[in-house]
């Protein structure tokens, strides 16, 4: 591909993984704070923290809204296209009633959805449970494919370093973590890997100069990620355009996931694998 | 390609599979003008992209593991009464408390029943969550709500604690409404001919029991209820004045649920004899003999208690979906899986800059597509936002693979031999398998969790990946080969 002048053979598998090192050590900054402040490493959504939120199709501007909804706990109003997303704390049932019954009557185009505090906590323990089981489980999946401790660790450690720059950038840019977005950390989970498997098995299992099929990896590989990211743009563009919240936060994680994604595919997979082959590790 | 080779590709196996999966997935969209001469297709909707609403219910009550001393029967009444309130056996080591307590609460409570809890799940058993599923269903059915969905959310350890209502087409307070309204229960009895007078309404029952045997350990089952003193008097004074104590088998009573007839049975004749001078509270309706009166017991139990649940219940969440944004979001959903097919194409031909290979690419990511749809279509999925999002990451993923293949075969040269095609053919599908196990295994605990509404969205995802490495990939396989070796 012309756009892209990436030359691996110029670069010492040191210099290939500082980058992303410090990325990801900055990473982890970030998601311990969000962490100490709310029990979870990307600030809990609605889904899991309780409330209410609203998507309205709507001129009105902030002040209006506030006005219109000085009784109740508004915490959040958030532009969208053509209308607004808000967001409101716990608040009991007589209130939310009385709230639903006001957007249905101002706003009869409305989208409502409230959860409860206890249920929340209860998908929230479960969603941390199901990625936890889903990290478990790729890595399972890679080392039984590769059987060799260095590459395989290498693919799962680029994967886990997705993950904490994903997260981390959540919380700098403030999505929030709901069910949607955890839907799309486990989509990003199974799919990071995809481009690191290419690569370890293409270096791994071919005959030929290891820059040479670094190249050839590199070439495939980006391809790869830029059909995926084809398509998800579009899908960001799309909810972005038509007001969708969940699809716009979805697909900004995967977009952000996609991107550090590359990162780490071709600067930290492609170190630790340079490194382990110039060793002597293969063949 | 002549039509020879053409007739040999389209009847390779891979590639038959695909068309006949094709053909079949488009029969199970059905698109069709709907008699307003809309575009309509036989995809069902979650309540984010159509009109709707969805209620949540906590139920309340808890499992308890625990031990005894004592004899269980006694040990079970000691704690229901201590408790105030029913307690249920589950299996031998768990017990379920049908009321809210915390387990700082319960401990004391169970010391002085003469037990001590080993475990303590807030929610209640597989059995009780199934009975509130199927009388929720009936009430909501009674209603005549055209599309609605009953779901109780269990979690691993067997223990459900929320139950999740979702009725297309009415709004929030609607749906509120009928979760909340009770049915209109009374007892009849028969006068003369086919003519009945009522006798008791619903709120003179005070308590109904579970189903049990009578004699117990006969085989004979039947669900007793308890009259309050009014109701009590009142039904004698009506068995009495309509003939029922003389005549018990030409006055039968009937039980009637929202202008159903639910139960009908004369009196016994111990009941009838007892009745002519003394009021009775205790009553007992037998429905027969064997499996078939065990479960015509439980369906009474339910009738009896007109619609009120077994567990108190209180709406951990709710929400609801307009009508013109739900065609909005549907028509977004649309366009995003076009845009995304499109865009895909644009860098695919950016890179082979060959339309040979793209057009095949497009097309076998296209049908993808089309048989995931014609599944969801099938198994009467419902599609919802996250849905979406999952379809739209399987066409981007689709074509990562199929370019992975492209590039494995195209290695080095431009036309294998047929042999060497194979070995690479097998080379690429490694990765391939090895990529998608990764996917399957990731969605796998989203699959099994009752994580609200996340299950459907992993079961598609999984099914995406699964269709493409057994079907579209090989498929594809074989068609390059084919469009290079020319």
């Amino acid at each position: 591909m012309g756009l892209i002048n990436y030359n691996i053979e110029k670069y010492s598998p040191q210099q290939l993984v500082v980058i992303p090192l410090v990325l990801f050590v900055l990473s982890l900054v970030v998601i311990g704070q969000t962490f100490l402040a709310t029990g979870m490493p990307v600030t809990p959504g609605i889904d899991f923290s309780g409330g209410t939120a609203v998507t309205i199709i709507t001129t009105d501007n902030n002040d209006q809204l506030h006005a219109t909804f000085a009784g109740y706990p508004l915490s959040e109003i958030s532009d969208m296209n053509n209308g607004k997303f808000l967001k409101f704390g716990s608040m009991d049932d007589a209130k939310y009633q009385t709230l639903a019954q006001l957007i249905s009557q101002k706003y009869p185009d409305a989208k409502i959805d409230q959860i409860g505090e206890s249920f929340g906590k209860s998908l929230q323990s479960q969603a941390a449970i199901a990625l936890v089981f889903s990290f478990i489980g790729m890595a399972i999946v890679v080392f039984l494919s590769f059987r060799t401790f260095v590459p395989s660790a290498a693919v799962v450690l680029s994967a886990l370093a997705d993950m904490a720059m994903t997260a981390a950038v959540m919380n700098i840019i403030g999505i929030p973590l709901s069910l949607g977005t955890t839907a799309a950390l486990l989509m990003l989970i199974g799919y990071s890997v995809d481009s690191d498997i290419l690569l370890t098995n293409r270096v791994l299992k071919r005959q030929g100069k290891l820059n040479d099929k670094l190249m050839g990896a590199f070439h495939t590989g980006m391809i790869m990620t830029s059909t995926t990211l084809a398509a998800v743009t579009a899908l960001f563009v799309v909810s972005w355009f038509g007001s969708v919240q969940i699809l716009m936060e979805i697909s900004a994680v995967l977009l952000i996931g996609l991107v550090a994604d590359v990162l780490n595919t071709w600067l930290t997979n492609v170190g630790i694998l340079k490194w382990y082959i110039l060793k002597g590790g293969a063949r | 390609m002549n039509q020879k080779e053409l007739k040999a590709l389209v009847t390779d196996w891979r590639v038959a599979t695909l068309i006949v999966l094709v053909l079949i997935s488009v029969i199970a969209i059905f698109p069709h003008f709907d008699e307003n001469g809309n575009i309509a297709t036989n995809l069902q909707y979650g309540l984010d992209l159509q009109h709707g609403a969805w209620i949540q219910l906590e139920m309340k009550g808890e499992v308890v593991g625990f031990t005894t001393d004592r004899q269980l029967d006694d040990f079970i009444s000691n704690l229901s009464r201590e408790a105030d309130a029913e307690v249920i056996l589950i299996d031998e080591s768990h017990l379920e408390i049908r009321k809210s307590y915390t387990q700082e609460e319960l401990s004391p409570i169970f010391a002085s029943a003469g037990g001590a809890i080993t475990s303590y799940n807030i929610g209640v058993s597989k059995a009780t969550a199934d009975d509130v599923k199927r009388i929720l269903e009936n009430k909501i059915n009674a209603m005549g709500t055209k599309d609605a969905k009953v779901n109780t959310l269990t979690g691993l350890n067997n223990v459900a604690r929320y139950v999740r209502v979702e009725m297309a087409g009415v709004d929030m307070k609607q749906a509120q409404e009928i979760v909340g309204k009770q049915g209109k229960f009374e007892i009849r009895v028969q006068t003369t001919g086919n003519e009945t007078e009522h006798v008791v309404s619903g709120d003179s029952i005070t308590s109904v029991q579970l189903p049990s045997q009578e004699p117990p350990g006969s085989d004979k089952w039947g669900v007793s209820f308890t009259l309050s003193e009014e109701g009590a008097t009142a039904f004698q004074e009506a068995a009495i004045r309509y003939g029922a104590t003389k005549d018990p088998e030409n006055h039968y009573l009937q039980m009637i649920l929202d202008n159903k007839t639910v139960y009908s049975a004369p009196l016994s004749d111990d009941l009838a004899v007892q009745l002519e001078t003394q009021k009775i509270r205790q009553l007992y309706a037998s429905t027969g003999a064997g499996k078939y009166g065990s479960n015509q017991a439980s369906e009474l139990e339910i009738h009896l208690r007109a619609g009120a649940l077994p567990v108190d219940v209180s709406i951990a969440g709710s929400g609801g979906t307009s009508a013109p944004l739900g065609e909005r979001y549907k028509m977004m959903a649309v366009l995003a899986g076009i845009l995304a097919l499109i865009t895909v194409g644009f860098v695919i031909y950016y890179r082979y800059r060959e339309p040979g290979i793209v057009l095949p690419m497009v097309m076998i990511n296209a049908s993808e597509l089309l048989i995931l749809l014609g599944f969801i279509s099938l198994i009467r999925f419902q599609m919802d936002l996250p849905t979406i999002a999952g379809l739209v990451a399987v066409v981007g993923t689709g074509i990562d693979q199929l370019v992975i293949i492209t590039d494995e075969i195209l290695h080095e040269g431009k036309v294998p031999s047929p042999n060497l095609y194979l070995k690479r053919l097998t080379r690429a599908l490694g990765i391939i398998i090895a990529a998608a196990a990764t996917v399957v295994i990731a969605m796998v605990p989203l699959a099994l969790m009752d994580l609200s509404t996340l299950k459907g969205f992993a079961i598609i995802t999984i099914l995406g990946v699964v269709v493409g490495v057994a079907v579209t990939r090989p498929a594809y396989g074989k068609v390059i080969m084919q469009i290079l070796s020319k």
